[in-house]
């Protein structure tokens, strides 16, 4: 197993907890460190307890574990929160001056740094967080040199007095602890290499997704944890000809999007829990007016507006199902950060080859998850763009009817009609949610209305023929044992393995990308002994579609704390579960 | 754009289903004409409707059109013209669809100021789900869910587009044919959000609302020597309650369309064969 180390700040909201994490997360992944975090806050800017955690090794690291190993403290509540997690060797760096009294178990290294008197020294007290992580450069062996490459990264901008000021005082904390500690004994091992590493979010991954695939059009409404989707887009999408909206509601903006996607622009909307319900009624609309948009839906936890910063995959049912009516579309469910990237390429190819609405749905964990990656796995120059039936001037001709009119509609052997975007010569058309004839005037004749269900059907029908709806795979392939999951959970159950592979247990990962269309996975569960279908939500959304497609129960393994899953948690369920009898 | 464009180019070969009489002909003749008129033809016009009697106007003519969910076409008509600046966007809809159910797009639409045109058949009564009271009927009007009136007072969306900072605010009575149009062509050639309130008579819902109320009724502005620059004057005219208008209340020839004041300026229909040629740097950034 990975020797990894984990770390974490926290204190209350407010606090800069944040930015100090990624300061520290920043440093190690130019030093070569694989890095992973995780965070945990509140609905609240102000007060209210928040942390942010790094795990980090040389080895690739992709999920969260119940262990920490150094922990700045801000608060006592800090402490409190994570003592299941801290260990006898585990050291608790803490502002003693504080108010506070810091109540630290015996067993620990409690090492006490006048955070805000050094940071006042070194100019202000507001770095009392870089004094910490000075001090933690001291206890782990992590040079600090590294530190004062990402400091200059965050507060370059600001000049190079606040730079200097920031390197002082982490090197105040690392002297601090160098001579009022003598902690060599605890020993982590935070080896360097010589890559670069990039380090990043799943919505960062899926906004650098949407401009490499050439969107052009983002309209959304602020809601966490999709927001950032927007942020990122934000000064970023304009450089390629593109512009953001931030529109008066999620009607509005999944309708501009429709807006802009139909007269050619690729575009996008991205919402959360509440606004996939606004959006719903729209659902339909893009799907009969046969237009290419992608919907992404970063989940989190609901229903109502349920636990805003909390993890959930609760959306399944609602990306596959919701809208009135019969609603064709495609669900795509990136399972890595790297994954949301190609996904997001993916969904976009999609939405225009089969002009109809793609559901992106990512999730609350994997999108406030950083994690470093060798920059080629974002290798643009293989990123394809396919445009699908987009017809121009000369090939508008095939499609008119016998009285010159454009057949925006026209039923094909593979459901996918020709698309002529406004300005093509001949082209002009209507379209509408209202049932239509080849041409898109409103129909109630029975025999237009099943021409074109069957139509809108038979695309998907073509896409699941023609594509590639594979899946991930992890562990072995020829273990009795098969764990099934979408979404964020991939990583975990990756990590898992380890834990079961020193236990004896073999098991065989299956990580589904796709939920419709998705693999077919009939033979690999009947090969099994056992499957067990691990999400996050209370009832077992994805298992309830994998029972519909094979007939048979499976297992489940469901948490709903709001928590992600942890790979010494999942190792420690599945081991459980397997032994236990299969549902009649 | 070929000069030879007629109105009846925008004409589509589909019967209107509307009732003999309905006010939303005429509407619609003006809006086609003022079309050609300002040099517009079907390939590089966008017309977006809302739902309603009103709303069928866009299968009706002939364009690049889309009939939306109702209450939602103002930002479906802000999604194309923001991806096409090149095209002439018009928006249609009924008094529920505009001031009901998308009230809220209203107001936004209007302060985002894109430069499309917003034409709202007002009929003061909700005509495809055969008569019920709309935000503009009369407090006192008796429809089969208001039996003794809405007992509220309507909506002014003239008032509502000038607290919401319109650059253009118009009413037009459909059936004063070459009046309608020329308030349409003025909206169109405003510089930003024109809005026009039509008066469009639903002659099988609304016997108050009727042809002879508004031929006896509304005051042509132009006849009042009204300025539409004069900010105050057209709060008066606006908030006049005892009469009707016709004519171009407001326009603020200062007005900087969306597009411009954002620089969104650019046919964003045309993407590259793969990523563009600097998205490498967009990974770099998280070094
Ligand atoms: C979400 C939704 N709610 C209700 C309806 C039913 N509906 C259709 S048209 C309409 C009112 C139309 O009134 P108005 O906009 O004034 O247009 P008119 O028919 O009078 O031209 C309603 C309520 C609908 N189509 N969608
Ligand atoms: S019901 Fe009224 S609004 Fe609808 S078509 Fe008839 S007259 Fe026109």
């Amino acid at each position: 197993m990975a020797e990894d180390l984990n770390w974490a700040i926290g204190g209350e909201a407010g606090d800069g907890i944040d930015s100090t994490g990624k300061i520290f997360a920043q440093a190690l992944s130019r030093a070569g460190r694989h890095v992973f975090t995780s965070k945990d806050f509140a609905s609240r800017i102000r007060g209210g307890y928040t942390a942010y955690k790094i795990r980090t090794s040389v080895d690739r690291v992709q999920s969260v574990v119940d262990r920490l190993d150094i922990l700045v403290a801000l608060t006592q509540r800090t402490i409190d929160e994570n003592l299941d997690e801290l260990h006898e060797g585990s050291a608790i760096i803490y502002d003693g001056e504080r108010s506070w009294e810091a109540e630290i178990p015996d067993e620990m290294t409690a090492v006490d740094v006048p955070l805000k008197s050094l940071a006042e020294d070194a100019g202000g007290a507001i770095m009392r967080n870089v004094v910490a992580l000075g001090a933690a450069c001291k206890i782990t062996g992590f040079d600090v040199e590294y530190l004062d490459e990402a400091l200059e990264k965050r507060f370059g901008g600001k000049g190079s007095k606040i730079v200097e000021n920031n390197k002082e005082a982490a090197r105040l904390g690392q002297e601090y602890v160098e001579e009022h500690y003598d902690l060599e004994h605890l020993g982590y091992n935070v080896d360097v290499t010589d890559n670069d590493y990039v380090l990043l979010n799943g919505n960062e991954a899926i906004g650098m997704g949407a401009i490499a695939a050439g969107c052009r059009f983002y309209a959304g409404y602020p809601i966490t944890p999709a927001t950032s989707i927007m942020e990122y887009l934000t000064g970023r999408i304009e450089d390629y000809g593109g512009h953001v909206v931030q529109a008066e509601d999620e009607l509005s903006a999944i309708n501009m999007a429709l807006g802009a996607a139909r007269s050619g622009a690729r575009s996008m909307t991205a919402t959360s829990g509440a606004g996939i319900d606004l959006m719903t009624e729209t659902f339909g609309l893009v799907a009969t007016s046969e237009t290419p948009l992608v919907i992404t839906d970063v989940q989190r936890s609901g229903p109502s507006t349920g636990m805003p910063t909390k993890q959930e995959q609760g959306d399944l049912n609602m990306a596959l199902y919701g809208g009135h009516g019969e609603v064709p579309r495609f669900m795509i469910t990136p399972t890595s950060i790297d994954e949301c990237f190609w996904k997001t390429i993916e969904a976009f190819n999609l939405a225009e080859k089969y002009q109809t609405p793609v559901f992106l749905v990512s999730d609350l964990a994997m999108s406030v998850t950083e994690q470093t990656f060798e920059p080629e796995t974002f290798d643009m120059d293989a990123v394809e763009i396919d445009r699908g039936k987009l017809v121009d001037e000369d090939e508008v001709d095939e499609w008119l009817d016998s009285q010159g009119r454009f057949r925006a509609h026209a039923v094909t052997e593979d459901g996918v009609s020709p698309r002529a975007i406004p300005g093509t010569t001949d082209g002009a058309h209507m379209s509408t949610g209202l049932e239509h004839d080849e041409l898109g005037r409103r129909t109630e004749e029975e025999d237009e209305r099943v021409q074109q269900v069957d139509k809108r059907y038979r695309k998907v029908e073509t896409a699941q023929n023609d594509e590639d709806w594979d899946y991930r795979e992890f562990g072995d392939e020829d273990a009795d044992n098969l764990v099934i999951s979408w979404g964020s959970n991939e990583g975990a159950l990756v990590e898992a393995l380890e834990y079961l592979e020193e236990d004896g247990i073999d098991v065989r990962v299956i990580s589904v990308p796709y939920i419709f269309p998705r693999p077919d996975l009939t033979e690999e569960i009947e090969a099994a002994d056992d499957t067990i279908v691990v999400e996050c939500n209370a009832t077992g959304q994805f298992a309830d579609v994998i029972e519909h497609d094979v007939l048979t129960r499976v297992k489940r393994i469901n948490k709903y704390t709001g928590v992600r899953f942890k790979a010494d948690e999942l190792a420690a369920q599945i081991t459980e579960r397997l032994s236990e009898e299969v549902p009649a | 754009m070929s000069s030879d464009v007629r109105f009846t180019d925008f004409k589509s070969d589909k019967q209107p289903t509307w009732c003999p009489g309905c006010g939303d002909f005429g509407t619609m003749n003006g809006m086609m004409k003022a079309l050609a008129e300002t040099g517009n033809d079907p390939d590089n016009t966008f017309v977006v409707a809302g739902i309603g009697c009103s709303g069928k106007i866009g299968t009706y003519m002939h364009s690049y059109a889309l009939h939306g969910v109702h209450g939602r076409a103002l930002p479906v008509g802000t999604g194309v013209k923001m991806a096409r600046p090149d095209l002439e966007v018009m928006v249609a809809g009924g008094d529920g669809d505009g001031y009901s159910i998308g009230a809220g797009h209203f107001v936004h639409a209007v302060r985002r100021n894109v430069d499309m045109s917003y034409v709202v058949m007002d009929n003061r009564i909700y005509g495809l789900t055969k008569g019920q009271a709309s935000p503009t009927s009369r407090s006192d009007f008796e429809t089969s869910t208001t039996p003794e009136g809405p007992k509220q007072p309507p909506v002014n969306p003239l008032a509502l587009a000038l607290a919401s900072g319109a650059s253009f605010i118009a009413q037009s009575f459909s059936s004063d044919a070459l009046r309608h149009q020329e308030i349409i062509q003025e909206a169109i050639e405003h510089d930003g959000f024109g809005f026009v309130n039509v008066f469009s008579p639903c002659v099988t819902f609304n016997d108050v609302d009727t042809y002879d109320y508004f031929r006896d009724n509304l005051v042509d502005l132009q006849e009042e020597d009204h300025d539409p620059n004069d900010y105050e004057a057209a709060k008066k005219v606006i908030l006049d309650s005892e009469k009707e208008y016709q004519g171009v209340m407001y326009q603020n020839e200062d007005s900087v369309p969306y597009h411009e004041q954002h620089g969104v300026t650019e046919d964003m229909s045309e993407i590259p064969d793969g990523a563009p040629d600097d998205a490498m740097d967009l990974v770099r950034e998280f070094y």
